[in-house]
């Protein structure tokens, strides 16, 4: 998980961070449970092939609503469309509200309202905000509560103990991965072909991106709030590779997000320094860091990139975007 | 009594020069200590012919207004410990003890996590400096003269812990998601990627505040002699508490805006110091202040070679050297009375 993502989170769930920046999740990991999986893990392991069983209706004692709803979608398939479904994380917020019909998603976290920071903004604007509580999502009560990757595991088992479905939405680190959430994602909310859209849309994106192989390639680094960086293995890694620049966090010996002291960064020697930042956010330390004088400096020998954290967060569709500006960026800097 | 036959060896000049060189000695271990390799010598050169190398930057905006702020800071903090225990004739006030710091602290995060920093250049020196003006005030008013040592700790854990809980109040106020994470920084102090800009902002008004401390030196000589003496020789006693509290409140409320509050170089530097001065709480005033200086630049050079990730705050290693030291006082001070 990065360390934009984990502070997305901070915010909506208050355990949710302490977890660290460098949990990794399997890639696009989407799990379904519900209170009739009662002995299952509390990480429920992904389910391949975007298929959910869906367990629900065995056991009484929930609602009549979700008795009624696990009934029809064990027996037709095709009625499987929950038709109330609140998320409790950011990355969910926004890939549920480009997946599922309107007037299904019931509530979204404050993070997705705003537009500086959220992809879907005007969408979430237009819909009751959630600080990532069990109880907020109970109130709607729900057919199906999409949690993230770093959701408390009581959380998600007291979800389960009343008989609401779960969907984890993971922190994918491929573009596989990315690929691989959408589909899965939607086949929860039942809508595949709109999954498989939005992933042809991305990958035709991703496929106008042309690098042209005799340049050689430019050395970037990228630096984030906290002062963060970003190593190999990770999904913004990849972003880079697809947009033609080497990373040298490889050279560090770092984790996927780790952070890293001002002056190393200044002394690597990247060509390209790239700035995790929104513009006009709430002022904080963290984000101080990236305007650091030693930053406007070093201007003068690098080409220095700012790209909006909603970009690059969550591994959704949006990441072709920051492939897209990255790739504009480091021509604009080769010429 | 040794410690005037030790002074009798030393002199009062020579020990300011000698602590002046052992601060210039530290500040230039703070500069060439990093996390990075840095050739010092070829980033100095390159620095004074203008070539903007990564080098020259990481000299000129990371390495030297790191060590020059923990110089200002550090002097600050054990300039101002010596200058309240000088008035107050209690050992144990430092500004981190008796919640000026957390004040200065508070005033520094309401201003700055506002983004009332952006209105103007000063407002985030002035921000810390009114929040250390408050908690002085607050504090006077719970101790008023002549209180004796408990009175003064309970009052200072009061106005810490009130800043402390505003502190972490106004942070989660903050619309930033990272603010409510922030709060290490302001309660334990760090000099980690401070700028330049903040150094030249926080310098003027950290100066007047220094100036107001040392000239108040033999008002608090007199002091010694008590109350009532120190006025029938001419001396103001409530100009010289005004003078001190807004000495104290410049010096350490401006620092503090900078770095967050670092605990004890106020207590651990007089204490040390006090015996090499004859008692003499006029002279500790500027021996204490490089003093100060010297102890907070060692533990800045000190928590970049510790290899903690991320980097410990300041705080924390001067705690592990003072709270022992404040522990032992307290309990010596509880066996004499």
């Amino acid at each position: 998980m990065t360390d934009g993502g984990a502070r997305r989170e901070a915010r909506s769930f208050n355990s949710a961070t302490t977890a660290g920046p460098v949990r990794r999740s399997d890639a696009g990991t989407i799990s379904r449970s519900s209170r009739a999986s009662g002995g299952a893990p509390l990480h429920p392991s992904p389910l391949r092939g975007g298929a959910f069983p869906r367990k629900v209706g065995r056991g009484g004692g929930f609602a009549g609503a979700l008795l009624l709803t696990g009934l029809i979608a064990t027996l037709s398939p095709a009625f499987a469309k929950p038709l109330r479904v609140v998320s409790l994380n950011l990355c969910a917020d926004e890939l549920a509200l480009r997946l599922a019909d309107p007037g299904v998603v019931k509530s979204v976290t404050w993070l997705s309202q705003d537009p500086r920071s959220a992809n879907m903004a005007t969408e979430a604007a237009a819909l009751p905000a959630n600080d990532g509580h069990v109880e907020e999502a109970l109130a709607y009560r729900p057919d199906l509560v999409l949690v993230g990757p770093f959701a408390d595991p009581a959380s998600i088992a007291l979800l389960r103990q009343v008989g609401a479905p779960v969907a984890e939405v993971g922190a994918p680190q491929t573009f596989d991965g990315v690929r691989r959430q959408i589909r899965d994602l939607a086949a929860a909310l039942g809508e595949p072909e709109r999954g498989e859209r939005l992933v042809a849309d991305m990958d035709a994106r991703l496929a106008r991106v042309a690098i042209d192989p005799s340049r050689s390639r430019l050395k970037a680094v990228v630096l984030r709030p906290n002062g963060f960086t970003v190593g190999p293995g990770s999904l913004v890694d990849e972003i880079l590779a697809r947009a033609g620049l080497d990373n040298l966090a490889a050279r560090l010996d770092i984790a996927a997000d780790d952070q890293v002291p001002l002056e190393t960064v200044a002394l690597l020697g990247a060509d390209i320094l790239i700035l995790d930042r929104d513009e006009a956010s709430a002022p904080s330390l963290a984000d101080a860091i990236l305007d650091h004088p030693a930053i406007a400096a070093l201007a003068q020998r690098m080409t220095v990139v700012s790209l909006p954290a909603r970009l690059w967060t969550c591994g959704g569709p949006e990441v072709a975007e920051a492939v897209e500006r990255l790739a504009a960026a480091a021509a604009a800097a080769t010429q | 009594m040794s410690a005037r036959a030790q002074v009798a060896e030393i002199g009062y000049a020579p020990l300011v020069a000698a602590l002046a060189a052992l601060a210039l000695v530290a500040a230039l271990a703070s500069v060439a200590v990093g996390y990075a390799r840095l050739d010092v010598s070829a980033a100095l050169a390159d620095a004074f012919a203008g070539r903007p190398t990564a080098a020259a930057v990481v000299l000129e905006q990371i390495r030297l207004p790191r060590a020059a702020l923990g110089a200002m800071v550090g002097f600050s903090l054990g300039l101002a410990g010596a200058a309240l225990q000088g008035l107050l004739r209690n050992p144990l006030a430092d500004p981190g003890v008796i919640g000026v710091s957390g004040g200065a602290a508070l005033g520094a995060v309401v201003v700055f996590y506002s983004g009332l920093a952006g209105a103007f250049a000063l407002a985030m020196p002035l921000g810390g400096v009114a929040g250390a003006i408050a908690a002085a005030l607050l504090l006077y008013a719970l101790v008023g003269r002549g209180a004796g040592t408990m009175t003064l700790i309970l009052a200072g854990v009061t106005v810490n812990s009130f800043a402390g809980a505003l502190t972490a109040l106004a942070l989660n106020l903050s619309p930033n998601p990272y603010a409510a994470y922030e709060i290490m920084f302001w309660l334990m102090g760090s000099l980690a990627d401070r700028s330049l800009p903040q150094l030249w902002l926080a310098l003027p008004l950290t100066v007047a505040g220094w100036a107001l401390l040392i000239a108040s030196a033999p008002a608090l000589d007199a002091l010694t002699l008590g109350e009532d003496t120190a006025a029938s020789l001419g001396f103001d006693l409530g100009r010289l508490r005004a003078q001190l509290v807004a000495g104290a409140a410049l010096a350490v409320g401006a620092a503090v805006a900078v770095t967050g509050a670092i605990g004890f170089v106020g207590l651990v530097a007089p204490h040390l110091l006090r015996p090499l001065v004859g008692n003499r709480p006029g002279r500790l005033l500027l021996v204490s202040g490089l003093g100060g200086a010297i102890i907070l630049l060692v533990a800045d050079v000190v928590v970049r070679l510790i290899p903690v990730h991320p980097e410990l705050k300041l705080g924390v290693a001067t705690a592990l050297i003072g709270a022992p030291l404040l522990y032992g006082l307290i309990d010596r001070m509880r066996r004499e009375a």
